[in-house]
């Protein structure tokens, strides 16, 4: 579909030294290997990008394909086994409490109410909770819980467990929102929504954020990024800059750029899990 | 819950108990059954009334001893399985033990006590937090290792210390395990003070049950037989409501 020749303008550079200058989050050269009884298992191979401040990046490939792995590394969770990653030019080796994560359950505790749960983080880090209710309320209408604030979790549907943890990872202001597949137990329409939920709060919040997800649709409807990862190797195959301006609407998915971007990233992915000699298997 | 389904719940058990008590009168009544060897339930009603007083000063070295030994072993029981949680070294070295402890019949180990520790309230205290200690201990230690893993992996990345972790997750999560525990060690506190107070005694239940079988009294045997049932039911019906309101409390 797309031709080398006529590299379309959205499609990066693989490494994108222009945009090195004012890196923020530096993934330089990151493995991650696992022994296992059947020999070393290469979870990520040398990944190599930059996150510049303020764009929300998705990393987008099959199940497999190391995307968790790496993520888990950006946030301190993993430690590479080699190269290193920066946020700044500090190494991140641990997790950071100037960091919001979410995972794919919404890892609620269920016997603490919505607000609660949402301010979570604050009590655990032994912050004035007072100081933080005023940005736990601006997040629940954001969302559209602040009339669920006293509900338990058991009262809540799948999608508005998961915005809830959402709210809980933007609670404190982080730097950096980590999302590790947070929609990928709901159903298609829910996660729709979701989506468009999400495109609305980051429209109000500029924060730099990275989502996995393997969702492709998903991936460039809410990015300003998307790297496309493969499995065996584990590595970056492509990096996409999404040309839609914010905020983002659902007619959007109907632009032929949107959908050729899609088909794109899809014949990457595709690519990689026919053997990498570029046919298409679908 | 409706009519049907209360009546089923509440009235059938409570109506087969009637209906079991009235067959045992008429059947002592009819085959004239020595009061000796089986006292009619009209008989030991009478009795209990009668000694009433006598009963209840008995039953209260019983109660307390019971409930401190219960308060004793389930703050032992939850403390030993935070440690088994908290340290691998811990568990590894203990843990093997504490099952293989489990495993012996500890009833068998009551006159022990008493070589140790004297024929006082100490050696049956004792003795019954030792039996109802282990029940505590293994219901707990499974709820803190049921944690949802996810969970942890929430408050390691919010550089959660491991006491928040206790307090706020593992601990919280484990509540219904604890109380299982707890509501099975009700029962094993009793058995402790009952036979320490067999074994040796001036004084409490188990005291009373044995000095009223040597004089043959099968009434009154009976009788503090059923106040042992009351305490035990009112005893087991505390915990289960301090459980009920904790549930409301944390809403798990």
């Amino acid at each position: 579909m797309t031709s080398p020749l006529s590299r379309p303008a959205w499609l990066l550079a693989s490494s994108v030294a222009a945009e090195r200058g004012r890196s923020y989050i530096s993934v330089q050269d990151a493995s991650k290997t696992y022994a296992s009884r059947n020999g070393d298992v290469h979870a990520v191979e040398h990944a190599d990008f930059d996150i510049n401040e303020g764009d929300f990046v998705s990393l987008v490939g099959p199940s497999g394909c190391g995307k968790s792995t790496l993520m888990s590394m950006i946030g301190g969770l993993e430690v590479p086994s080699s190269g290193r990653i920066t946020i700044d030019g500090t190494p991140i080796t641990a997790p950071r409490r100037d960091f919001g994560y979410v995972f794919q359950d919404a890892t609620l505790l269920p016997w603490k109410t919505v607000l609660d749960n949402v301010l979570f983080p604050i009590r655990t880090q032994k912050r004035p909770v007072a100081d933080f209710l005023g940005e736990a309320e601006r997040l629940l209408r954001l969302t559209g819980l602040w009339a669920f604030r006293d509900k338990r979790p058991t009262e809540l549907s799948g999608g508005m467990r998961q915005r809830v943890a959402i709210c809980r990872g933007l609670i404190n202001d982080p730097r950096l929102l980590l999302m590790d597949e947070p929609f990928s137990a709901l159903d298609a329409i829910t996660r729709d929504d979701m989506n468009l939920a999400l495109a609305r709060l980051w429209d109000e919040v500029h924060k730099t954020a990275i989502f996995i997800t393997h969702s492709i649709r998903e991936a460039v409807f809410l990015s300003d990024r998307v790297l496309v990862m493969n499995a065996r190797p584990s590595r970056i195959v492509a990096d996409i800059r999404v040309p839609f301006p914010r905020p983002r609407r659902v007619e959007m998915q109907e632009d032929p750029e949107f959908q050729a971007i899609c088909a794109f990233v899809r014949e990457k992915i595709h690519e990689g899990l026919s053997g990498g000699d570029g046919t298409v298997s679908s | 819950m409706d009519l049907q389904t209360s009546w089923r719940r509440i009235g059938l058990p409570l109506g087969f108990a009637l209906l079991s008590l009235l067959a045992w009168e008429a059947v002592v009544r009819i085959f004239e059954v020595r009061e000796v060897l089986l006292p009619a339930p009209s008989a030991i009603a009478a009795r209990l009334a009668e000694t009433l007083p006598l009963l209840l000063q008995h039953a209260w070295p019983t109660v307390w001893e019971s409930v401190a030994g219960f308060l004793i072993a389930s703050l032992l029981g939850v403390a030993l399985a935070a440690l088994l949680s908290a340290s691998s070294l811990m568990r590894d070295m203990l843990y093997p033990n504490v099952v293989l402890f489990q495993l012996i019949p500890k009833i068998a180990l009551a006159p022990l006590f008493i070589v140790w520790l004297g024929i006082g309230f100490q050696s049956r205290l004792t003795f019954s937090v030792f039996i109802s200690f282990f029940p505590v201990v293994i219901a707990t230690l499974a709820g803190l290792d049921n944690v949802d893993k996810s969970l942890l992996r929430l408050c390691r990345a919010l550089t959660a210390t491991p006491w928040q972790v206790f307090k706020d997750v593992r601990l919280p999560y484990a509540l219904p395990y604890v109380f299982s525990g707890m509501k099975i060690a009700t029962t094993f506190a009793i058995i402790g003070v009952i036979v320490g107070e067999f074994i040796t005694s001036q004084a409490g239940l188990g005291y009373l049950i044995l000095f009223a079988s040597a004089q043959a009294d099968t009434s009154l045997i009976l009788a503090a037989i059923l106040v042992l049932c009351v305490f035990g039911l009112a005893f087991y019906g505390l915990v289960a409501g301090v459980e009920q309101w904790t549930r409301r409390r944390f809403g798990a």
